[in-house]
């Protein structure tokens, strides 16, 4: 009896694609660059853009994402993959000064360890949301 | 025209060698070889990657912090040629080289004298706890034994001859005066001290 060939082997051109620098995501130290605050805060509050997904309202900053809305958000808040990005940030990103240090142009230092949290829910919500109770309230009195 | 550092390995590019990314912030990432630049497409992190000095210099197995080190340094700075200059910079860049070799080369020969210390003391502690695999504990248990009963019966013996001394004493007297008597004087002891044991 004859079976069917299954078909096992399915190469590695679906991780070479992913590879490829056509669809290379940020860098840790390009993240590192983005934790600062007048970076983030850029980051934080965007302008509607419809061509992003959530009109870019809803960013990670971790992990250079965007979100449909606050409950995806909240929810990759407590994902494995937003906690693994938090510990891998913790220490300072290798950058080419380094790489240059480690080849013998400079004393090299131990990367540096700091404490990095998930950032903290958005303030404009909050505020819209008063907006909207308020005139209800207005109303009310 | 410049001897480049590999971003990922941190080896020289020699020039028509490598390939090099810019990134879209015009940061420019040289790799040596395509091992390095695969490496990178794929997000490894050189300081955990072993082959890297990046790696070998975290982990503390080669020399890091050192003034050696501060002389080789990218000068974008044009100077103007001058022969002696460039004489001296020579003949100071094959010294430094020799002297940043010397350290390195202890740095490396101390850490392995450690680890060799380390080994021997953890042979020291191994024999000391399976000796028993080498020699039994039971081995030359009669032995011991039969000596111990001897020591115990001389201390008896000891005994004895204090409580027969005067007795003894005339004895060996008589036998001092027949002279070539040894051997029988010795038996004579041994028949005194079967006497002393029969009387205790």
């Amino acid at each position: 009896m004859v079976y069917k060939r299954r078909k096992y082997h399915y190469g590695d051109t679906h991780l070479k694609k992913k590879w490829r620098t056509k669809r290379r995501t940020k860098d840790l130290d390009q993240i590192d660059e983005d934790l600062q605050p007048q970076n983030a805060d850029k980051l934080l509050n965007q302008a509607p853009d419809l061509d992003k997904p959530g009109g870019a309202q809803f960013y990670c900053i971790h992990c250079a994402r965007y979100f449909v809305n606050d409950q995806a958000l909240q929810d990759h808040f407590r994902t494995k993959v937003h906690k693994r990005r938090l510990k891998a940030l913790e220490l300072e990103p290798y950058t080419i000064e380094e790489s240059e240090r480690a080849a013998g142009q400079g004393n090299f230092h131990l990367p540096q360890k700091r404490k990095i949290e998930t950032q903290p829910p958005k303030e404009t919500i909050a505020d819209s949301e008063e907006e909207e109770i308020s005139p209800k309230k207005a109303k009310t009195k | 025209m410049r001897i480049e550092t590999c971003y990922f390995c941190s080896s020289r590019i020699y020039p028509g060698h490598g390939i090099q990314f810019v990134r879209n912030d015009c940061k420019i990432f040289k790799f040596c070889r395509s091992k390095c630049h695969a490496a990178f497409k794929k997000k490894k992190n050189p300081r955990k990657v072993k082959w890297t000095k990046a790696y070998r210099k975290t982990v503390g197995k080669e020399l890091a912090i050192d003034p050696s080190f501060e002389f080789e340094k990218r000068r974008n700075i044009p100077v103007k040629y001058n022969r002696t200059t460039w004489n001296k910079a020579v003949e100071a860049m094959k010294k430094v080289e020799t002297i940043k070799q010397k350290r390195q080369n202890t740095y490396i020969m101390q850490r392995l004298r450690k680890g060799r210390e380390v080994e021997n003391e953890r042979d020291i502690k191994e024999v000391q706890r399976d000796i028993s695999l080498i020699r039994s504990p039971a081995a030359g248990l009669k032995q011991r034994r039969a000596a111990e009963a001897m020591e115990e019966d001389e201390k008896d013996i000891t005994s004895i001859q204090k409580g027969l001394s005067l007795s003894k004493t005339n004895k060996k007297h008589k036998v001092q005066d027949t002279g070539e008597m040894d051997e029988s004087d010795e038996e004579m002891e041994g028949i005194i001290e079967d006497g002393g044991e029969v009387t205790l």
